[in-house]
């Protein structure tokens, strides 16, 4: 069973031909600027994260503006404003983060191109596009890729831009990206702490974001003593994958880059488990899992049902995914970076009680 | 020898306004059996439907608007040629908005560009268009599309916008330049949403900075450019998938950069 096919193993001969002398050719156009800006990766390599412009950059007056006046008064503000840096938004930190990590990869691994590579994933018009490219270079960030689809849906993009996480504020987006099998989060504005500049922090959710929610469907719908013993018959059986776990799959791959340098106590990206599940009972199935998949996690935390909050304000994370809302807000209220994962029956509940669903928008 | 016929059926053009697209007829239409009276569509159909829908809606901005495409079909092929008449009546079975028809031999078809001041020659041929590029008409290679669409989408390649102008401006580039200035003015009678043209920018080698700088370049020119895709290196297909424009143009050097 092959998972996380993400970045083809194989392309068509003639595509490469053509790929190759592109590549060559960015490569040269980089190694000419006098400015060392480091080049992008080469995407089938990388571990490609998608942004949007509004959770990349600050962008709640600017979407006011949006809302009230319209698209055409929208675009004007953006065009006046160019030469305004926006401020940092709620992916901001990951991203300078993910920029640490690579800084320290490239000095350990010069000529590799397993790093992680940042696109600007937009359906902004290519005009306020301008005031973006300005931002970027106002804080240095190294974004050299980006999409700006003038409204058109950016999921053809991300596939073709082979995505391995996609961040942004729109949920109906997120959805339909995880829909098409890409890791996506809708991730929500707070008012946060300085976080660590020199280790990313990656938390997860277990049930429905790194596995499936089979889990969760049977608490949901049986209630928590089956859903006990349920895991402890099934102690050894793997939980099904859910849709982040791929993306904890190639942080491993690049944290395990450090331990071949011996930086195994230096390792710039750290990431933690955070789930409700119990030690004593349903947490070894996970454990267990994780085993299975060869995947490490460098903390497991299990609450036994205790809030989420005070331990994530312990972390500090530079973004942390859950599937329920109720826990995002929670985070969030504490001034955690939280990110929904829009998969799985936790969509149906609010605090334990099924929601009634809207009709489907045609 | 080059002879021009007007299609009767359609208001011709105000000479000094319009944006002169020349079409190979080759690629508009395809042969079918031999006993039929008309071709069937071809490549370059859907591009021709996507012009009218431009000019239609120009024209319902404007009733008296002189800056609309003028589609000339062009016939290059000698075995084409014998059959002008099912040409002509091929195209006024489908409606199609062309004014007028030029008949050439290989030999001269450029001669046939520039005396019909063409300012987009578009062929499926791949020889056709760099020899028309090299006399100093902007040129496109055409494609077949898997879906293509209603929207009429043009990708400006802008590696080569920013090339500093050492020496003389080829003629192409200033082709380019002046087609460009056109379509950005077109583009302009059209609100931000429900344009039924896009212009897209993309650039394939140079970062964030490449893009930007052909954005404001562009601007400059009266071009205001919809989509911008800064690729830096990444696959070019699976993109091209998925912006399906109707053709690419590079600055006047399309077809030569290969």
């Amino acid at each position: 069973k092959k998972m996380c096919e993400v970045k083809p193993n194989n392309s068509a001969p003639t595509e490469d031909i053509g790929a190759e002398r592109d590549w060559a050719a960015t490569k040269a156009f980089f190694d000419s600027l006098k400015t060392n800006k480091p080049r992008p990766p080469k995407p089938q390599y990388a571990v490609t994260i998608a942004v949007s412009s509004r959770t990349l950059f600050d962008m709640v007056a600017e979407r006011k503006i949006y809302e009230d006046e319209g698209l055409e008064q929208y675009v004007a503000y953006q065009v006046e404003h160019e030469n305004d840096p926006l401020m940092p938004g709620v992916a901001f930190p990951f991203v300078k983060a993910l920029m640490n990590v690579n800084s320290r990869l490239r000095k350990l691994y010069p000529d590799s191109e397993e790093l992680f590579d940042i696109v600007l994933m937009t359906n902004n018009h290519a005009q306020v596009g301008v005031r973006l490219i300005n931002s970027i270079n106002h804080y240095d960030l190294t974004i050299e890729r980006f999409c700006m689809t003038g409204g058109k849906s950016p999921i053809g993009y991300l596939k073709a831009y082979m995505t391995n996480l996609y961040l942004s504020k729109d949920s109906e987006k997120v959805t339909e990206a995880i829909e098409e099998g890409i890791a996506a989060a809708t991730m929500f504005m707070t008012q946060t702490e300085t976080l660590s500049e020199t280790q990313l922090r990656v938390a997860f959710d277990g049930d429905a974001v790194l596995f499936s929610d089979e889990s969760e469907i049977i608490v949901k719908q049986h209630g928590l003593d089956t859903f006990f013993e349920h895991e402890k018959e099934f102690e050894n059986k793997p939980l099904a994958q859910g849709p982040l776990k791929c993306f904890l799959e190639a942080l491993g791959k690049l944290q395990r880059k450090f331990y071949a340098k011996n930086e195994r106590m230096n390792c710039p990206i750290r990431t933690y488990l955070v789930t409700a599940r119990s030690a004593a009972s349903s947490g070894a199935r996970v454990l267990k899992t994780l085993r299975s998949w060869g995947l490490e996690i460098d903390e497991a935390l299990f609450l036994a049902g205790a809030p989420k909050g005070p331990l994530l304000q312990k972390i500090k994370p530079h973004i942390y995914f859950d599937d329920q809302m109720f826990h995002i807000q929670g985070a969030n209220e504490m001034g955690t970076i939280s990110a929904h994962v829009p998969y799985g029956i936790g969509q149906k509940y609010h605090k334990g009680k099924l929601i009634e669903q809207p009709a489907k928008k045609e | 020898m080059v002879s021009t016929i007007q299609n009767t059926d359609v208001k011709q053009k105000d000479a000094d306004r319009a944006v002169v697209v020349a079409v190979t007829s080759r690629a508009v239409f395809e042969s079918g059996a031999d006993g039929d009276d008309v071709y069937g569509m071809g490549v370059a159909f859907p591009l021709l439907q996507a012009l009218q829908r431009v000019n239609e809606r120009l024209l319902e901005e404007n009733p008296a608007e002189s800056l609309l495409f003028d589609v000339v079909l062009i016939t290059t092929d000698s075995q084409q040629q014998q059959q002008s008449s099912r040409i002509i009546s091929s195209t006024r079975h489908y409606g199609l908005e062309v004014s007028r028809f030029c008949f050439s031999s290989e030999e001269d078809f450029v001669e046939s560009l520039q005396k019909n001041n063409v300012q987009l020659f578009l062929s499926t041929d791949r020889n056709e268009v760099p020899q028309a590029s090299q006399k100093g008409v902007l040129s496109a290679l055409l494609d077949r599309q898997e879906a293509p669409s209603e929207q009429l989408r043009v990708m400006f390649c802008g590696d080569a916008v920013n090339r500093p102008d050492a020496g003389p401006m080829p003629a192409s580039r200033q082709a380019a330049q002046s087609f460009s200035a056109q379509l950005g003015e077109m583009r302009q009678r059209f609100g931000m949403s429900d344009s039924p043209l896009s212009i897209v920018l993309m650039t394939s080698h140079g970062g964030r900075e490449s893009c930007g700088g052909a954005l404001r370049t562009l601007r400059s020119r009266g071009v205001n450019v919809d989509e911008a895709y800064c690729l830096a290196g990444a696959p070019l297909s699976p993109i091209l998938s998925v912006v399906r424009p109707h053709f690419l143009l590079s600055d006047g050097f399309s077809g030569l950069e290969d």
